[in-house]
């Protein structure tokens, strides 16, 4: 037999035995004090202090704090049984264990301290106690599900290492709430060990956990946290003369150095080692680091940046891959009576752009082989009609289905001929003359087409040139009117074919016209016009880890090679490629078929650069925002406990009971001012002066 | 020491119902006169006093022609109240007057006492102020025959709280009265005797007569308090546990000392020293302050 305490914790209260003999001894009447007009002759009294310390009514304390302490008894939830059953009632806990292996716990030492932290997490478990272990970055995964195997949970976190990616604190909770749902039954209890890095934050206002659930931040953090890391790099061609250099810049970011110090940063481009730089780093700060211009590359090249070592080497480099200078080729197919200037601003336009380039080849009607074809963007008919049957008609078919296009200029030449089904888009049905009223103007533009993404929110300068002559266009079926003249008459149409397309201009895009190629929206426009009608994407230098990458240059049979060395094939039957989620950093190179040769595509990915801004939060932080669920599920793990231990009392409502007694006797012969030899003067209240 | 006839008319208790100060002032020295024409005391202002020697500037009309007759020599009638004497009541507005064990604290006491005097020597003929005092002077009104209502609305609106220091009242009070004249302090006295004496022996150097109204609440005397009890200073506000009936010999044996120190120290000071318990009718002190009148009422 042994006496046991549900709740012993409150047995402390018995310090309040304490709170009887002091009311006891401190004057009763010190509230509501007896007014006298001067004390002057009182204080010259000696005054017995020891009188009032006195304890005048033994019976009337003893009653009090036997009271109290059965009140204390009953709050501890006292009971009596076999010792067995003692150690039978301590609840069996289950603890889901999350280690933080993001990349800044490989700061230096942050690692081992995090391994004993949670090696000593289970050192203070029982042996029946159950245990889930997580290992959190930006995702989560249950490594050990529930077990009391604390051996097995040991040799999972052994074999972890810290990884570079991120920190998401939301997916860890997440999946320590999936867990907590399949738990044994047990007190369930959750155990994070983690550098608390802020930027993990994000995401975890909104999630729910289990009411009640005890949450314990174990903080792993360095107490010092010098670190140095490449936080951005811009890389791009320049002409310099007739040479193309590549110009590197790297943004390096220190924080919270001893003392200002000098790091050397080197650049390789293509494997191969190309410039260094040594710079003088600020304690705290950041500082743009220029390398010496090289030659550009032609093609495609992935690059690295690196910075000499420091406590975190995960951050000391940085990935990216340049996109090949490869010129977006337009073939301009002109009429044979084209007149010398006809085109020179549209050539001019496209001239000036670069990030691609558009390069332009112009062609006699006719002579637009496969070869060209293939080598090529896109094609400009300039008033002059595309094939319309034949092998020329069908390559340009196969063209564009696969996934490039052509545009159409109906200029007056076209225009002054009735067509039907030109480029199975569009009917020409004649010319509108406005040079009589100040000529028109475009009227409804579909601005939410990329074709006019340069213009959103300042619509004024596509509705500024003025067209004088345009033709009348009928639109087929599968048709899209991209923009009307302010008569209503189709402007800018767009027939989709395949993966490509088909623009149809009727705008007039030389000076005779109109004055379009004269106004600021021309340049902006055509551009757009061959980025658009090219399908052409434009390539970041690098992506972060926990992005998706679709290769779109790769449409048949992709195969993906990543950081690691490992391969990756989409599925069979997936016809639009392969979407992979970037979990390392380095370089993904996309292949077509096999892996041979040269990539078709290829992606740098680095981690965030808030993972390495080491500063902690607040662990209470890390529940700011969380809510409580009554999550069912949940309770009956819970529950049941609860309710048993409730049942496994026996006799604290009679203590509670006959304290509640004694307090009804106390205030009675209190009241009855049994314990007073003491008689009370009878003095009339002082009364207050009128007025 | 009372009169039975008209003490109903100046019950304490029952003055304490009129909140109208003027009113009150008007009903306790009516009360009180209609009395006095049953008793030996007879009129007031028109009593012979003595001859002086004519001096020139004089009023004719005075001049005794009889005396003249008699002696060939010129002497002027002097009465006893033809003279505007000044009568500043100096009322003390600390914290220990706002108390009272029976049905009237000592301030209601002092204010019905102050107004029917003020409201006697008013119709004397006297100028009347009145100036209040804590541990400084709280409000000043130089006597005036015109000042008797500010008078009654410094009474009115004068509120007990606060230390005192009576000492240094007094003193403040011999500074602003500049005049000679009479002053009446109506106080509980609660400062060292001796310190209180220094301060009036300064005020009767600058040529004033004083007169000091000892107001007393039977618990003061009586300390009748048995039960252990926290006791407050109803001016500082300091809390005592005491055990009163311990204590109950010694402070009246402290008390008794107390009192006659005062009287002791009054009488050497030449001052005229009136204890009044506030259960008591206020007769006692119209008499008193007539007797004293009658005594001292020239101006020299």
């Amino acid at each position: 037999m042994g006496l046991g305490f549900l709740v012993p914790a409150f047995l402390a209260g018995l310090a309040a035995l304490a709170i009887p003999l002091l009311i006891h001894l401190r004057d009763k009447n010190e509230e509501t004090p007896t007014r006298f007009p001067s004390l002057m002759f009182l204080v010259r009294l000696p005054i017995r202090t020891s009188d009032r310390r006195k304890v005048t009514d033994w019976p009337l304390l003893l009653l009090r704090a036997l009271a109290v302490a059965l009140l204390v008894l009953a709050f501890s939830r006292p009971f009596v049984g076999r010792d067995a059953n003692v150690a039978a009632d301590r609840r069996v806990r289950a603890v889901v264990l999350l280690v933080d292996r993001s990349m800044s716990m490989g700061y230096e030492g942050t690692w081992a301290k995090a391994l004993d932290s949670a090696r000593a997490v289970l050192d203070g478990l029982a042996a029946d106690d159950q245990v889930s272990l997580v290992l959190f970055d930006e995702e989560a995964e249950v490594a050990q599900r529930w077990t009391s195997d604390h051996g097995a949970v040991r040799a999972v976190l052994d074999a972890a290492k810290p990884v570079s990616r991120g920190t998401r604190f939301g997916a860890a909770l997440r999946v320590a709430r999936g867990a907590l749902i399949g738990a044994p039954p047990g007190a369930p209890e959750m155990v994070i060990v983690t550098d608390l890095q802020r930027s993990g934050l994000t995401g975890v206002a909104g999630l729910e956990l289990p009411a009640g659930l005890p949450l314990r931040v174990i903080g792993v953090e360095p107490t010092t946290r010098p670190n140095t890391f490449v936080r951005t790099v811009e890389a791009r061609r320049v002409v310099d003369g007739t040479r193309v250099q590549l110009q590197v810049l790297a943004r390096v970011t220190t924080r919270e150095l001893k003392a200002p110090r000098t790091a050397r940063l080197t650049l390789n481009l293509g494997g191969r080692e190309v410039g260094t730089r040594t710079a003088a780093l600020p304690i705290s700060g950041d500082l743009p680091v220029v390398f010496d211009a090289i030659p550009a590359p032609v093609g495609a090249v992935s690059g690295l940046v690196t910075i000499a070592a420091d406590e975190l080497t995960a951050d000391d480099t940085f990935h990216f891959a340049l996109p090949a200078d490869d010129a977006l080729v337009v073939q301009l197919v002109a009429p044979d009576d084209l007149a010398r200037d006809e085109t020179h601003f549209l050539e001019r336009a496209l001239a000036i752009g670069r990030a691609p380039a558009v390069r332009i080849e112009r062609r006699r009607p006719g002579t637009l082989d496969a070869a060209a074809l293939d080598r090529s963007a896109m094609v400009l008919y300039w008033d002059v009609a595309p094939p319309s049957a034949g092998t020329a008609a069908a390559a340009l078919d196969a063209y564009v289905t696969a996934g490039r296009g052509y545009v159409l200029y109906i200029g007056p030449r076209l225009g002054a001929r009735r067509q039907s089904a030109l480029a199975g888009a569009v009917a020409v049905t004649g010319i509108a003359d406005r040079r009589i009223g100040g000529g028109a103007i475009l009227g409804d533009i579909r601005d939410e087409h990329p074709l006019f993404a340069p213009f959103r929110g300042s619509q004024g300068a596509l509705i500024a040139p003025r067209f004088y002559r345009y033709p009348r266009l009928e639109p087929a079926v599968g048709a899209d009117i991209l923009a009307r003249f302010d008569d209503g008459a189709p402007a800018i149409l767009e027939r989709p074919l395949g993966e490509g397309r088909i623009l149809i201009v009727g705008l007039g895009l030389d000076t005779r016209e109109g004055d379009l190629p004269l106004q600021p929206a021309f340049l902006p426009l055509m551009r757009r016009l061959v980025l658009h009608t090219s399908g052409h994407e434009s390539t970041p230098l690098w992506r972060v880890t926990g992005e998706s990458w679709m290769p779109r240059a790769v449409r048949r049979d992709p195969v993906i090679v990543a950081p690691d060395g490992t391969l990756q094939r989409s599925t069979q039957g997936e016809a639009t490629g392969i979407a992979l989620t970037l979990a390392l950093p380095g370089v993904y190179s996309a292949y077509e078929g096999r892996v041979d040769g040269t990539p078709r595509a290829r992606v740098a990915v680095n981690v965030s650069a808030a993972e390495s801004e080491l500063t902690p939060a607040d662990p209470r932080e890390l529940l700011l925002g969380v809510g409580e669920s009554a999550d069912s599920t949940l309770q009956g793990v819970t529950a049941p406990t609860s309710l048993e231990i409730e049942s496994r009392q026996r006799g604290w409502s009679l203590l509670l009971l006959a304290a509640l007694l004694l307090l009804a006797v106390e205030t009675i012969l209190a009241s009855r001012g049994w314990r007073g030899k003491a008689r009370r003067a009878t003095i009339v209240a002082s009364e207050r002066s009128p007025g | 020491m009372t009169a039975p006839g008209h003490a109903t008319f100046l019950d304490p208790a029952l003055l304490s119902r009129i909140a109208d100060l003027p009113l009150l002032a008007r009903t306790v020295v009516d009360g009180f006169m209609h009395g006095l024409h049953r008793s030996a005391r007879k009129g007031l202002s028109l009593d012979f006093a003595e001859h002086r020697q004519y001096q020139p500037g004089d009023d004719l009309r005075r001049i005794d022609w009889k005396a003249y007759a008699r002696t060939d020599r010129f002497y002027v009638k002097e009465y006893d109240a033809d003279t505007n004497a000044g009568v500043l009541f100096a009322l003390d507005v600390t914290g220990s007057m706002d108390y009272g064990s029976g049905a009237v604290n000592k301030f209601a006491y002092a204010r019905m006492l102050v107004a029917a005097l003020a409201w006697l020597t008013q119709r004397q003929g006297d100028r009347v102020g009145i100036a209040t005092f804590a541990d400084k002077l709280v409000e000043m009104v130089p006597p005036s025959t015109r000042h008797l209502q500010m008078l009654f609305h410094v009474l009115g609106r004068a509120k007990p709280a606060g230390e005192g220091k009576l000492p240094l009242a007094i003193d403040r009070v011999a500074d602003v009265a500049s005049r000679p004249g009479i002053i009446i302090v109506v106080t509980d006295c609660y400062d060292e005797p001796n310190a209180i004496g220094r301060s009036v022996d300064t005020l009767r150097a600058r040529g004033h007569d004083v007169l000091v109204f000892h107001l007393l609440d039977a618990a003061e005397e009586d300390f009748p308090f048995e039960a252990a009890a926290v006791f407050e200073d109803g001016e500082s506000g300091l809390r005592l546990p005491l055990r009163p009936d311990e204590l109950k010999e010694r402070y009246q044996t402290m008390w008794r000392a107390h009192r006659a120190a005062l009287e002791g120290r009054f009488a050497a000071s030449g001052v005229d020293y009136i204890p009044l318990r506030t259960d008591e009718p206020l007769d006692r002190a119209l008499y008193a302050y007539l007797d004293y009148r009658l005594a001292r009422g020239r101006v020299r």
